[in-house]
């Protein structure tokens, strides 16, 4: 019988890797809802999503990183417990990363044997190098076997990861954005190789954010959104509004119902013009202003380098190309110090490890930017004052807290948000730049975020709002810049933006076509 | 042909020995004598057993800086036990210091490895706390080299092969068989490649599935292991124990280590690179206070000078190899 052309699947081959009812729960978010899948010998599988979507978390729980609260997880029709990354690779399941996990200092041919457990008790270097020599010249590949890992590019650090893989002999190759830092040579490079897996009797189940390469390389197509698996298809039977529709289908939250209503604010005049910002192999072109009063934000997938953008106007990782004009003068941002002298200000995505002191008290963090403002004659720190000043913020922003002096460790998510938000705000920015302000922080939290921020620019602030939930860069921007790998894709007017136009930019589909708005059904 | 960076860096450690004798040959009369490389290759094998076993614990990303310790006690526990009981069998000797230093290390590696206590904090802590339980055991007597056994006394003088007024010392011998040893484990067994890659990227290793923490834990008993033997060496060669013997090793074996071009964040390093790094820092030693009658105080001195000199040249090198 002739093994079935790619993506036939025959109707009565068994799944190699049989996925039923997974679901995963963290702290408050389901992560995953009983989530259904199955991988067959020989395809590539795309796994697609938004951000959030639930991919991750699938992935971590078919390598072994994180268990499953209910469901389970079949291989070649056995039930298998997936307890660590030692048993999911037992099993054949192996994945491939982004940012691929080697060993630095070992050389190309050890990181490719190192889990090897059928070697003997020493080790035969001539063997292994030939043998790893073999590997990835069957790849198509050309490696020093010989040299460290540390200096290889991503693109050969993913071909060292999945020489391991075959050496492992796995059944299912997971590949996780393998794509997102890639070149467009070692892109087709990457899906040679995947092809020839396939060929080999692989299961590869491709994860990406590039709708295109799904279309290029996929056989069947699952859709994930919001932990829940939406549908699966065969490649041949989707188009690409279909699968734009099935990512973001979710009816806009209620949540955000009222979406521009009640706002009475009227854009003022320009703060901040950047033209052609610049920073070499990160990002390029960025072109926007910035006006009193006005939320800009940006959206994209992660890994479009939105947060890069507002680094470089912090002056944490300084542009070097382009202009940067502030109220009219054009200025140079080199150091996070200059920006706050400009009045720009950045709250950062991560306020655990670096938005805020975690051990101290709300007090000391709101007012660590401008700690010079509260000193006495000698240089002490007036503790009266600073505490006054802590508390005003505590009031405005409502946070719950007995005291400005309560330890900021001490409070709910949403609270240490706010007080993020009096730190930067006690530096009284013209410019405040937020970088996911609403992540991990509950529902209730959330509104109150985006009435703050409504407040603001109220105020005659200019914002830039980083967020990858949609619906809120929805609601809550006047314009919307959509970034694509470093690139940016367009702005578009709050009566253009939907969740297909901008998901359509985002993911590098439709072009210029995209402000057109919702998807008519144009074919590929 | 490129070579490998270690190989690289243990040439450049050969050429720096051979400069260094050429060195104090000019200003040293009689100074390359047969009488030189049989005091110093004595002095180098107790120093270099000591900074194989910290190899191990370093290339895991850790640090031991109890091993001083371990080698007082040891010392003093073994010369004890012979004092009391001349006719112990050798290897039984052997055996209980080798023993005793492995239980030490197990300690520090129970701490480490399974408590999550950073490395530097439980061996600082072992540091003082093995030297105290000496102080308070010994009841501050000394160890006499009359009362050791006369084969005791005898070995650090015996030979294994002569030629002409070169002596090749027994203790040379040993050391020589656990750098073999240990060179062959790292290199050729997949205990010793998995060290390399818990210190060359835990989290990848951890992803790898391997045992990082048990792997940890038996570098640490190597390593006490190992300062065990090498306190068994001490009590020969010094014959003389007082509770503070040992003191200042735990330096000396990181200096050797870092020298001998084992990084000190793990993941590379070798054990031919560890026996140069002592042999450098013991001949320096040596030459420079035995020669030229140079302060004691300044020995300290010249170890920290070489340690921050190894690891400055190191840091810039790596950071000129990633900015490439």
């Amino acid at each position: 019988m002739p093994p079935p052309a790619p993506g036939e699947v025959p109707a009565s081959a068994a799944p190699v890797l049989e996925v039923s009812g997974v679901s995963k729960r963290f702290d408050m978010t389901q992560a995953l809802k009983e989530v259904s899948l199955s991988l067959h010998e020989g395809e590539i599988h795309a796994l697609v999503g938004e951000n959030g979507a639930g991919k991750s978390t699938l992935i971590k729980i078919l390598t072994g990183v994180e268990h499953c609260d209910a469901g389970e997880v079949r291989v070649e029709g056995r039930v298998v417990h997936l307890a660590n990354a030692q048993e999911a690779q037992a099993h054949g399941l192996a994945a491939i990363y982004q940012e691929p996990l080697v060993f630095p200092d070992l050389d190309v041919a050890e990181n490719i044997f190192i889990t090897h457990r059928d070697q003997a008790m020493l080790v035969n270097w001539p063997r292994m190098y030939a043998q790893a020599e073999a590997l990835l010249a069957s790849l198509g590949v050309r490696l020093d076997v010989r040299a460290p890992a540390r200096g290889l590019t991503l693109a050969a650090q993913q071909a060292v990861e999945i020489a391991k893989a075959i050496s492992l002999e796995v059944k299912v190759l997971i590949m996780d954005e393998p794509t997102a830092s890639l070149s467009d040579h070692e892109v087709r490079q990457l899906f040679r190789v995947a092809r020839q897996l396939r060929d080999r009797g692989v299961a590869v189940l491709f994860i990406t954010h590039r709708l295109e390469e799904v279309f290029e390389i996929a056989d069947r197509i699952t859709v994930l959104r919001d932990g829940q698996h939406i549908s699966t298809r065969p490649a041949a039977e989707v188009t690409r509004d279909l699968l734009i529709r099935d990512m973001v289908g979710r009816e806009v939250d209620q949540f955000y119902g009222n979406r521009g209503a009640g706002s009475t604010r009227t854009i003022g005049q320009r703060v901040c013009r950047v033209r052609g910002l610049a920073r070499e192999g990160v990002f390029s072109g960025m072109d926007f202003d910035l006006h009193e009063g006005e939320v800009l934000g940006f959206a994209g997938l992660v890994g479009s380098r939105r947060t890069d953008v507002a680094l470089a106007l912090f002056g944490i990782q300084p542009a070097d190309r382009g202009r940067i004009e502030i109220g009219g003068r054009e200025v140079r941002i080199t150091s996070p110090r200059a920006a706050q002298q400009l009045g720009v200000a950045y709250m950062t995505e991560d306020r655990r490890k670096l938005g805020l002191a975690m051990p101290l008290s709300i007090a000391a963090n709101v007012t660590l930017p401008v700690l010079r403002r509260y000193l006495t004659r000698l240089g002490l720190i007036h503790r009266p004052r600073e505490e006054a000043a802590a508390e005003g913020f505590r009031q405005r922003l409502d946070i719950k807290a007995p005291s400005a002096m309560h330890l900021v460790e001490k409070l709910s998510g949403g609270n240490q948000q706010k007080v993020m938000f009096g730190k930067w705000l006690n530096t009284r920015p013209r410019i405040f730049l937020l970088d996911e302000p609403t992540r991990g922080i509950d529902v209730g939290a959330k509104a109150e975020v985006h009435a703050m921020v409504r407040e603001l620019a109220e105020e005659g602030m200019a914002i830039l709002c980083i967020s990858s939930d949609l619906p809120e860069v929805l609601a809550m921007s006047d314009r919307i810049l959509v970034m694509r790998e470093g690139r940016q894709m367009g702005i578009l007017g709050r009566d253009e933006a939907t969740q297909e136009a901008v998901m359509s930019l985002a993911t590098g589909e439709g072009g210029a076509t995209a402000e057109a708005g919702a998807a008519e059904g144009k074919t590929p | 042909m490129r070579l490998r960076a270690e190989t690289r860096r243990e040439g450049v450690l050969l050429l720096l020995i051979v400069l260094v004798l050429f060195g104090f040959s000019l200003v040293i009369e009689n100074y390359l004598t047969a009488r030189l490389f049989n005091r110093v290759s004595a002095s180098v094998a107790i120093l270099a057993i000591l900074a194989i076993g910290q190899t191990l614990v370093v290339l895991t990303r850790n640090i031991d800086l109890s091993v001083g310790s371990i080698v007082g006690f040891t010392a003093y526990f073994v010369g004890q036990q012979l004092s009391l009981d001349n006719h112990i069998h050798p290897l039984v000797a052997v055996s209980m210091a080798v023993g005793l230093g492995a239980v030490l290390g197990a300690c520090n590696g129970v701490l480490v490895a399974y408590c999550r206590v950073p490395a530097i904090i439980v061996t600082l802590g072992t540091l003082a706390l093995f030297r105290t339980i000496l102080v308070e055991y010994s009841d501050a007597q000394t160890i006499l080299t009359v009362n050791l056994p006369q084969w005791l006394i005898d070995l650090p003088r015996l030979n294994v092969v002569s030629y002409e007024r070169l002596h090749l010392r027994a203790v040379v011998a040993v050391m020589l068989a656990v750098a073999v040893l240990f060179q062959l484990l790292l290199r050729y067994s997949s205990f010793g490649r998995r060290l390399y890659a818990i210190g060359s990227s835990p989290e990848a290793a951890r992803n790898a599935g391997f045992p990082t923490q048990r792997l940890v834990f038996i570098a640490f008993v190597l390593c006490g292991a190992l300062a065990g033997l090498t306190g068994f060496l001490f009590l020969a060669r010094f014959g003389n124990i007082t509770v503070v013997a040992g003191i200042g090793q735990e330096l000396k074996s990181v200096a050797a280590v870092v020298v001998g071009g084992i990084n000190i964040f793990g993941g590379s390093g070798s054990v031919l690179g560890a026996v140069l790094g002592a042999s450098l820092i013991d001949l320096l030693e040596n030459s420079l206070i035995r020669s030229l009658q140079i302060s004691e105080f300044l020995r300290d001195a010249l170890l920290g000078m070489l340690i921050l000199a190894a690891v400055a040249v190191d840091s810039v090198l790596m950071r000129r190899r990633r900015d490439r």
